[in-house]
C-alpha cells in the first residue's frame, strides 16, 4: 500500500498535488458551517451585488497591522450598485469569534464579502462552501451507484453470455445512442417540476446514474470475455464455485486497475452533469447552493455578467475540481498500468 | 566496395553517462560478394547496419570512424546528400516484412515511390511490373495491399522496393527470422540469385549460424559491439578460431548424436552498461588466460582470418594488425 | 441493415421515459387551461391517449413513420415544424465547430508530436489540459463575457436588424457572424482533446517499422511525415469520431443554450421547463438520431481511408 503512494508520488507530481487539492476541498466541503463567515441563506439586501471586500494589512497612513482588517461598505448608488471602500471606518478580522463556532469573521457592523455577494446580497464565499457539498457529493456518489451496477451488469452479460448478453448489450448501445446531454434533460423532465429539494438531490444522482452504467458495462463485459477463457477460471469452475462467485471474486478483480482509473476520471462528468441540470434551473434549487446554480443566474443576463463578474467563481471552482481530478486520474492510470511495473 | 573501419557508436540518453556500444567495427565488402554478420539478438548487428545508411536512433551517434562506399566516406555527409545514398546506392531489408509495409497503401505504390528515376506515372508502373516479376510476384499483386500478401510475399515486395534503383549495396537484417523454413529458403535463394544478376554486394546480419554460413561468402562474428573473428565462412565453419565462434557452431543441433546433450554456452550476453574488464568474452570462456581479464584483445590474423583473442597471439604465423 | 434495430429501441426508450413516469400527467393535461380541448382531442385520436400503454407506443411510432411528432402545448405548432427549424441550426453549429477543430488541432498534433519532449510541446499540452478540464459552458459564459464587453461578437440570436432588407450574401455573412460566437466556444472545448489524440497518434506512426522503410529508401522528411505517418495516425481518428459526437452534440446543445443560439439544445431545454413532453420527446429522439446518422458517416469515412477494412 506504502509502495503504491510512492510509486504515484515519484512519477507523477502533478497527480499528487491534484490528490491534496482535493483532500482540501472536500475537508473545506464537510467544515462549511464552521469555515464559512455567513449562513449560505442569510440575506444583506442593501449590499446586493457587491464586489469582493479587500483585505489589507497596510491603512492609508502606510502603518502597518498585525491584524488584517477590511473597510466599510459605503453604499454609493443602491439603484446602480456601486460601492465604495469607507477609510474612515476599519473593522478588524477575528478569529473564532462567538465562541469559536465560525473560524474567522467581523464585527457584525461591518461585512465581509470575500468573493462577493450575489443579487440578494448573500456572501459568495459562504454559498461556494455549502455549494461544495452538494457539488463534491453528488460526484462520488453517482459514481458510486453506476460504478456498482456497470461491474455488475458488464461482469454478469461477459461472463453468461448468450441471450442475456445480447439484450444487456443492446440495451447498452440504446442508452448510449442519445446524446448525453438530451438524456439528462428528457429523463428530468419525466419527473414533476416541483418536488422536494431531498427527492430532487437523489433524483439526480439516480438520473446520471442511470446514463452512467452503460459505458463502464460495456467495457468490463469485453475485459470479462478474455478473462473467462483464463485458465484460472476454469480451475475456479473445476473446484465448483458458482457462477456468481467466479465473477466477484475472481474475474471483477482483475478488471480492477482500469475500474479505478476510469473511476476518477469520470467523477467530472457527474460533477458537470450536477452543476449543468442547476445551471439550467433543473437541478437543486434555492436557496440551496450548488456551484451550478449559483451560475444560473449569468446565464442570459449579460448585465449581471459584465458588471459582476466574481459571479464567475463559482465556474472557476468547477474548473478546478474538474483538473485535479484528470490530473490524478491519469497518475493513476501510469501507475497502476501493468506495463509499468 | 563497402569499406568500415574502426567505428565507434554510442548511446546518449539525457542525463546519463554515455554508454559505448560499437567499438573498433571494421570490414569491408566486395561487389558480387556477401558478408554474414552473425550475432546474438542484442550484440549490435542492427546498430552496425543503422549507421551504415545513418538511420541511427535519436539518442545513438556516431563517435568516429570512417564508412566508406565507393570511395566517399558516409560519416562526413549530410543529410541532404544522404538522401542519395539511402535507396540508390544502398537497399535495405529487415525482418517482420508486415510491420514493414505501410498497411494503407497498395505495395504497387510504395515500390513505385521508391523509383529515383525522372520516368513518367506509365513508366514507373511498368517498371515495378518488371520488379515484381524478378521477385517471383504477379503484376497483378501491384494493387494488393500488404494484409492480403504472405509474410514470404510481402518480404519479397520488399525485396524488390530495395533493388529497383540497382543499388551496389543490400543490407538485408534479419530477412528471413520470422519467416517459415521453406518459406525461408526461398527467400535466401532469390536474394542469391539477385545478387548474383546485378553483382550486389551484400551484407546479412542474422543470428542463425548455419544460415550464415551457407549463404555467406565470408562470415564475421559480432560479441558485445565488436568483431570478434571475421574469415570465410566455409573456414570458419570447419575450424572456428574465436571460443565465442566455437561455442556458437557448437550450438548447433546437427552436429549432435540423437539424444546426446548440447551444450549451451554458459553465463548471458552482458550488459553494455557494465561491460566484464578486458576481453569481454572472458567470463563465459573456457580457454581464459588471466590476460584475457585484464587487457582486451587486439585484432591478430591467422591466415586469411582475423581474430580477436590473445589466443594467436604468440604462436607461428601471426602479425598483430 | 442492423441498425433498424437501434432506431426502434431508440423510439421505444424515449416512448418509455416519458411514459413511465410517476404521476399520472395526462390528467393533469386535461386539467391544464393552456391546452385547448381541440389539441386533447386530437391528441386523443393521434396517439391513443385513453389506450393501454403499449397500444399507445404503436400509436407513437406510426406517427413517427408519418413524421407527426405531436403538437407543442407551449406554441401551438406541429413539433415536426419547430425541430425543423432548431435542426439546421444546430447541425450548422456542430458542423462549423467540428471542420474548426480539426483545422486547429491536427497540425497543432503533429508539430507538437515532432517537438515531443521540449518547451513548444510542454506548452501546447499545457494548454491542452487546461481546454480538456474547463467545463464548455463556462468557456461560453467568458466568451460571451468578454464579447459583451469588447462588442466585437454578437451575443445571440442568428440574425441582425437588418435581416428583412439584406440580400442573400449578405444574410449568408450574418449568419457567420452570429455562428462565430458560439462556434468559437464550442471549439475551444474540443479542441484540447483531439490535438491530445493528434499527438499520441502521430507519435505511435512515428515509431512504426514502416518508416524506417520509407527512410531507407531515400525519402526527403516531409514525404515520410505527411504521406506514410499522417495517413496512418489519422485512420484512429476516425473512429474516435465517432465515440466523440455524442459528446459534441451534448456540448453544442449547453453551448447554444449559453450564448442564444437557437438550436435543437434550446428547444429541449424549453421544452422540459415548460412541461411541453411531447416536444421533448422527439428532440429526444432526433437528437438521438442526429448521433446515428454522424457515426454513419464516420463508419463510411472509415471504410474509405482504411483499406484494412475496406476489403475485409
Amino acid at each position: 500500500m506504502i509502495n503504491f503512494w510512492n510509486r504515484l508520488k515519484r512519477a507523477n507530481r502533478p497527480a499528487c498535488v491534484s490528490l491534496v487539492l482535493l483532500l482540501l476541498l472536500y475537508l473545506a466541503a464537510l467544515l462549511a458551517d464552521f469555515i464559512a463567515p455567513y449562513p449560505y441563506d442569510s440575506q444583506f439586501r442593501e449590499y446586493s451585488l457587491c464586489p469582493p471586500t479587500r483585505i489589507h494589512f497596510f491603512d492609508r497612513d502606510g502603518r502597518f497591522h498585525w491584524r488584517p482588517f477590511v473597510y466599510r461598505i459605503a453604499i454609493v448608488n443602491p439603484a446602480l450598485k456601486e460601492y465604495q471602500e469607507d477609510f474612515s471606518t476599519r473593522y478588524e478580522i477575528m478569529f473564532f469569534p462567538s465562541g469559536g463556532r465560525r473560524l474567522f469573521g467581523v464585527a457584525p457592523e461591518g461585512k465581509i464579502f470575500l468573493f462577493g455577494t450575489d443579487l440578494h446580497g448573500r456572501d459568495v464565499f459562504s454559498r461556494v462552501l455549502h455549494g461544495a457539498r452538494i457539488s463534491l457529493s453528488i460526484g462520488l456518489i453517482g459514481v458510486s451507484i453506476s460504478f456498482f451496477l456497470g461491474l455488475l451488469i458488464g461482469g454478469i452479460s461477459g461472463y453468461i453470455g448468450g441471450r442475456l448478453d445480447t439484450v444487456l448489450m443492446r440495451l447498452v448501445e440504446i442508452i448510449m445512442t442519445f446524446p448525453g446531454f438530451y438524456l439528462l434533460l428528457a429523463l428530468r423532465a419525466a419527473f414533476k417540476p416541483n418536488i422536494s429539494s431531498l427527492q430532487l438531490y437523489l433524483l439526480i444522482v439516480v438520473i446520471m446514474s442511470l446514463i452512467g452504467w452503460a459505458s463502464l458495462a460495456r467495457v468490463i463485459r469485453g475485459m470479462v470475455l478474455s478473462l473467462k477463457e483464463e485458465e484460472f477460471v476454469m480451475a475456479s469452475r473445476a473446484l465448483g464455485l458458482s457462477s456468481f462467485r467466479i465473477i466477484t471474486r475472481h474475474i471483477l478483480p482483475n478488471t480492477f486497475s482500469y475500474t479505478i482509473t476510469a473511476l476518477t476520471l469520470s467523477i467530472p462528468g457527474y460533477i458537470l452533469g450536477e452543476s449543468t441540470l442547476s445551471l439550467l434551473g433543473l437541478g437543486i434549487q434555492e436557496p440551496y447552493p450548488s456551484w451550478g446554480n449559483m451560475l444560473s443566474i449569468c446565464v442570459g443576463n449579460l448585465r449581471i455578467l459584465t458588471g459582476a463578474p466574481w459571479m464567475l467563481i463559482p465556474g472557476g471552482c468547477i474548473f478546478l475540481t474538474v483538473i485535479c481530478f484528470n490530473f490524478l486520474g491519469d497518475g493513476l492510470r501510469d501507475v497502476l498500468d501493468p506495463k509499468n511495473w | 566496395m563497402l569499406n568500415v573501419k574502426n567505428l565507434k557508436v554510442s548511446f546518449y540518453h539525457q542525463g546519463k553517462i554515455p554508454v559505448n556500444i560499437l567499438s573498433e567495427v571494421e570490414f569491408d565488402i566486395q561487389s558480387g560478394e556477401s558478408l554474414a554478420l552473425v550475432g546474438e539478438s542484442g550484440c549490435g548487428k542492427t546498430l552496425t547496419a543503422l549507421s551504415i545508411v545513418k538511420l541511427l536512433p535519436r539518442h545513438a551517434r556516431i563517435d568516429r570512424g570512417e564508412i566508406n562506399l565507393l570511395g566517399d566516406n558516409l560519416v562526413n555527409l549530410a543529410e541532404k546528400d544522404m538522401l542519395n545514398i539511402r535507396g540508390k546506392k544502398i537497399g535495405m531489408i529487415f525482418q517482420e516484412p508486415s510491420s514493414y509495409l505501410n498497411p494503407v497503401y497498395s505495395i504497387g505504390n510504395q515500390i513505385a515511390e521508391a523509383i529515383r528515376a525522372p520516368l513518367t506515372k506509365k513508366e514507373k508502373k511498368e517498371k515495378v511490373f518488371q520488379a515484381l516479376t524478378e521477385v517471383g510476384l504477379k503484376p497483378m499483386h501491384y494493387w494488393q495491399f500488404p494484409h492480403q500478401l504472405s509474410g514470404g510475399m510481402q518480404q519479397r515486395s520488399l525485396i524488390a522496393m530495395a533493388l529497383i534503383n540497382q543499388p551496389a549495396l543490400l543490407i538485408a537484417d534479419e530477412p528471413t527470422t520470422s519467416l517459415d523454413v521453406t518459406t525461408a529458403i526461398q527467400i535466401m535463394t532469390l536474394i542469391q540469385t539477385l545478387q548474383e544478376k546485378h553483382r550486389l554486394a551484400l551484407l546479412l546480419i542474422t543470428h542463425d549460424i548455419a544460415l550464415a554460413c551457407h549463404f555467406g561468402d565470408r562470415l564475421a562474428v559480432m560479441y558485445a559491439g565488436q568483431i570478434v573473428e571475421i574469415g570465410p565462412a566455409k573456414k570458419i565453419f570447419s575450424s572456428p578460431l574465436h571460443p565465442y565462434t566455437e561455442n556458437l557452431i557448437g550450438c548447433l543441433p546437427e552436429k549432435y548424436q540423437p539424444k546426446q546433450t548440447i551444450s549451451a554456452i554458459p553465463g548471458s550476453v552482458p550488459d553494455f552498461r557494465r561491460l566484464p574488464s578486458g576481453c569481454s568474452y572472458h567470463p563465459r570462456c573456457r580457454y581464459r588466460l588471466p590476460v584475457c581479464t585484464c587487457s582486451q584483445p587486439p585484432v591478430f590474423r591467422r591466415d586469411d582470418i582475423k581474430v580477436r583473442c590473445f589466443r594467436y597471439g604468440k604462436t607461428l604465423g601471426t602479425e598483430k594488425s | 441493415m442492423q441498425f433498424i434495430p437501434l432506431l426502434l429501441g431508440m423510439t421505444l426508450l424515449s416512448f418509455l421515459i416519458i411514459h413511465l413516469a410517476p404521476g399520472d400527467y395526462f390528467t393533469q393535461l386535461k386539467m391544464n387551461p393552456q391546452i385547448s380541448p381541440e389539441t386533447i382531442a386530437a391528441m386523443e385520436k393521434n396517439f391513443g391517449l385513453d389506450k393501454p400503454v403499449m397500444v399507445q407506443y404503436f400509436y407513437w411510432l406510426k406517427n413517427i413513420l408519418t413524421l407527426n411528432l405531436g403538437e407543442s402545448f407551449a406554441y401551438h405548432v406541429p413539433n415536426a415544424f419547430l425541430i425543423r427549424q432548431r435542426l439546421l441550426n444546430t447541425i450548422s453549429l456542430s458542423v462549423f465547430s467540428i471542420t474548426l477543430t480539426w483545422l486547429v488541432a491536427i497540425p497543432l498534433g503533429i508539430y507538437a508530436a515532432q517537438k515531443n519532449g521540449r518547451w513548444q510541446e510542454t506548452l501546447l499540452s499545457s494548454l491542452a489540459y487546461v481546454g480538456i478540464s474547463l467545463p464548455s459552458f463556462f468557456l461560453a459564459m467568458l466568451l460571451v463575457f468578454f464579447a459583451a464587453r469588447t462588442l466585437v461578437l454578437p451575443v445571440g440570436g442568428t440574425t441582425s436588424i437588418f435581416w428583412k432588407q439584406a440580400s442573400l450574401w449578405q444574410k449568408f455573412i450574418d449568419y457567420l457572424h452570429h455562428l462565430l460566437l458560439p462556434g468559437l466556444a464550442l471549439t475551444l472545448a474540443g479542441t484540447g482533446s483531439l490535438y491530445r489524440l493528434m499527438k499520441n497518434n502521430f507519435l505511435e506512426a512515428l515509431g512504426s517499422p514502416y518508416i524506417l522503410t520509407a527512410h531507407a529508401k531515400g525519402l526527403p522528411r516531409f514525404v515520410v511525415l505527411y504521406k506514410h505517418a499522417l495517413r496512418n495516425a489519422i485512420n484512429p481518428m476516425i473512429t474516435i469520431f465517432g465515440y466523440e459526437l455524442s459528446s459534441i452534440l451534448s456540448g453544442a446543445a449547453l453551448v447554444e443554450i449559453i450564448t442564444n443560439w437557437p438550436g435543437m439544445g434550446r428547444l429541449i431545454l424549453d421544452a422540459v421547463l415548460s412541461q411541453d413532453l411531447y416536444l421533448v420527446m422527439a428532440s429526444l429522439l432526433i437528437g438521438g438520431f442526429l448521433l446515428v446518422a454522424g457515426n454513419l458517416i464516420a463508419d463510411i469515412l472509415l471504410v474509405i481511408a482504411d483499406p484494412r477494412i475496406r476489403l475485409k
